[in-house]
């Protein structure tokens, strides 16, 4: 019987321990899985805001017709503009009508929605050119204001930078909760198995022998409890993105994605040599003859 | 043929085990051992005896080095013990079976996975594994128990499945720590009496006891523990005048 056979005879034998562990194990992961799907999803939000270039190009209520032609003109012709539609106030109140279906928007007077210049800038343009152009626009005769989603885009990259903090906050959290729910688990199985741990020391049985089979099981609850906390999250992912996929796409632009198969995969390895470390430790510290 | 060579093939000629002045303490004011010589010569059957708290399960530790000596030395197969690393203490223990008082039994495993442990340590095989287990259980009388877990067997049975897990690896040396200390008179006898079955096959064995009428059933090599020294009763306890011992 190898260390693998062993270990998978005990773990059988306290399965009940073995279960609450991988469970508790896998509650901490949870955390941190939530936490990772954020980041990845606000990252594809921002990848996605920062190539859109695009700027809005809002106009005074009562600019003639002949000023917006020439703005239009004007706009085509400048470096690094790849296209303009003209955006007039009944067809933005209709957009975002169709968007909501909300009948307080229905309501409002149609100078709450002002004309604009939709202008899509190629995306090889800055984002300081952007903004420069920007400038340039706003003290044109008939504009009212420019929007370039800097905001957002400023907005976004808070988000995900509190994202990536929280993740490595959470990063630190798992990793004490899994060293020490696996760390007790080892504990409890060395008693109960002390008759076995002191007859194969009696019997001519190498440290590593003896130690195998527990660092086995350290490293499958650890696996185990990450397993646990990706199918969670993956199930209530999945049910989130059945119910909402469309007004989520809406809301933010693009598709929501769960974690890239490489970082699930890296969760699991994680895990795993996170329960096989905490084992060893607690092996180190606790079998002595 | 493995019998020893494992550990050291030039051991052949010499005593199986020897202890030279060795003392023990556990606390200072109190030793245990002081300055204990014995010789044990190769396929020996000898007791060790002394009264309760004389040192009799100290000797037999200080020899598998559970435990250190504090001076002198203990030479099994001409190497001493108490210079061996802690990595080595593994290949002393598969040359030496012991068997305890209280069985140490793995109680949720057959009894054929609780006397195979020496073996699967070993590395061997699991086919050759059973074969040898088998035979030693024959050789204790639990010849097709196998497959019994060793929570269910009699305290005699237990005992028996402790023997055939000591001496499966067909160690050098056999050790006994009151092994019929658990067992009612009857059985004591018939355990006795397999540890000389298995000493007529050429083991060298060491029974530590303090049951005067084991003592007494055949003239053997008795050493007395006391005040930390042996005394040495070549030919038993029966008729040898012993003094104040
Ligand atoms: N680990 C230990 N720590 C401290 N003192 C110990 C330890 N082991 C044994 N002793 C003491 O050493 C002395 C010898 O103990 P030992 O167990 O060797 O005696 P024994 O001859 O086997 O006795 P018994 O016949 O009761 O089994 C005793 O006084 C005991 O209290
Ligand atoms: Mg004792």
């Amino acid at each position: 019987m190898n260390a693998f056979d062993r270990a998978f005879r005990a773990m059988r034998s306290d399965l009940e321990v073995h279960l609450l562990s991988i469970f508790s194990v896998g509650v901490a992961f949870v955390c941190l899985v939530t936490a990772m799907l954020v980041v990845v999803n606000v990252q594809h939000v921002q990848d996605r805001w920062q190539h859109i270039g695009k700027l809005s190009v809002y106009l005074n209520a009562n600019t003639a017709p002949e000023r917006i032609n020439d703005l239009d003109t004007a706009l085509r012709a400048t470096p690094g503009v790849s296209g303009v539609r003209y955006v007039p106030s009944e067809e933005a109140r209709r957009e975002l009508m169709s968007d909501h279906g909300d009948d307080t928007l229905a309501a409002l007077p149609e100078q709450a929605f002002p004309a604009s210049l939709e202008v899509d800038t190629q995306e090889a343009l800055t984002f300081e050119a952007r903004e420069q152009m920007a400038k340039q626009l706003q003290i044109l005769p008939g504009v009212e204001s420019v929007e370039t989603y800097a905001n957002w885009s400023a907005k976004l990259a808070t988000v995900f930078s509190g994202g990536v903090t929280a993740a490595a906050v959470l990063t630190l959290i798992v990793l004490g909760a899994v060293v020490s729910v696996v760390s007790s688990t080892i504990r409890m199985a060395l008693q109960k198995r002390h008759v076995e741990v002191e007859v194969l020391k009696l019997v001519g049985a190498t440290d590593s022998y003896v130690r195998g089979p527990f660092i086995v099981e350290g490293a499958a609850q650890g696996a185990l409890g990450a397993v646990v906390a990706l199918s969670l999250v993956g199930a209530l992912y999945s049910f989130v993105r059945g119910t909402f996929e469309a007004h989520l796409t809406a809301l933010l632009g693009v598709n929501i994605s769960f974690l890239p198969w490489t970082l699930s995969a890296g969760l699991l390895l994680g895990g795993a040599a996170l329960g096989a470390g905490a084992a060893y430790l607690s092996l180190r510290r606790l079998l002595v003859v | 043929m493995r019998r020893g060579q494992r550990f050291d093939p030039t051991a052949a000629d010499r005593p199986v085990l020897v202890f030279d002045g060795v003392f023990k303490a556990y606390r200072p004011d109190c030793p245990v051992l002081r300055g204990f010589s014995l010789t044990i010569q190769r396929g020996e059957f000898m007791f060790v005896t002394g009264p309760s708290g004389a040192g009799k399960s100290t000797l037999l530790r200080l020899l598998y080095a559970a435990e250190q000596v504090d001076a002198g030395r203990i030479l099994f197969l001409g190497r001493e013990v108490g210079r061996l690393t802690q990595d080595s203490v593994p290949f002393l223990r598969r040359n030496i079976g012991i068997v305890f008082q209280d069985f140490k039994l793995i109680e949720n495993f057959t009894v054929l996975e609780n006397v195979g442990l020496p073996l699967q340590v070993l590395g061997l095989p699991e086919r050759v594994v059973n074969l040898r287990v088998g035979e030693v259980l024959e050789r204790v009388g639990l010849g097709g128990r196998g497959h019994e877990r060793a929570s269910v067997l009699s305290g005699g049975e237990k005992q028996r499945v402790a023997i055939a897990r000591a001496i499966v690896s067909e160690p050098a040396l056999l050790l006994a720590d009151e092994p019929t200390g658990n067992l009612d008179p009857q059985l004591a006898v018939d355990i006795l009496g397999l540890f000389e079955d298995i000493h007529a096959t050429g083991v060298t064995v060491m029974f530590a006891t303090h049951d005067r009428s084991l003592l007494d059933i055949r003239p053997r090599r008795v050493v007395v523990l006391d005040e930390g020294r042996a005394f040495d009763v070549p030919q038993g306890l029966e008729g040898a005048a012993l003094g104040a011992a």
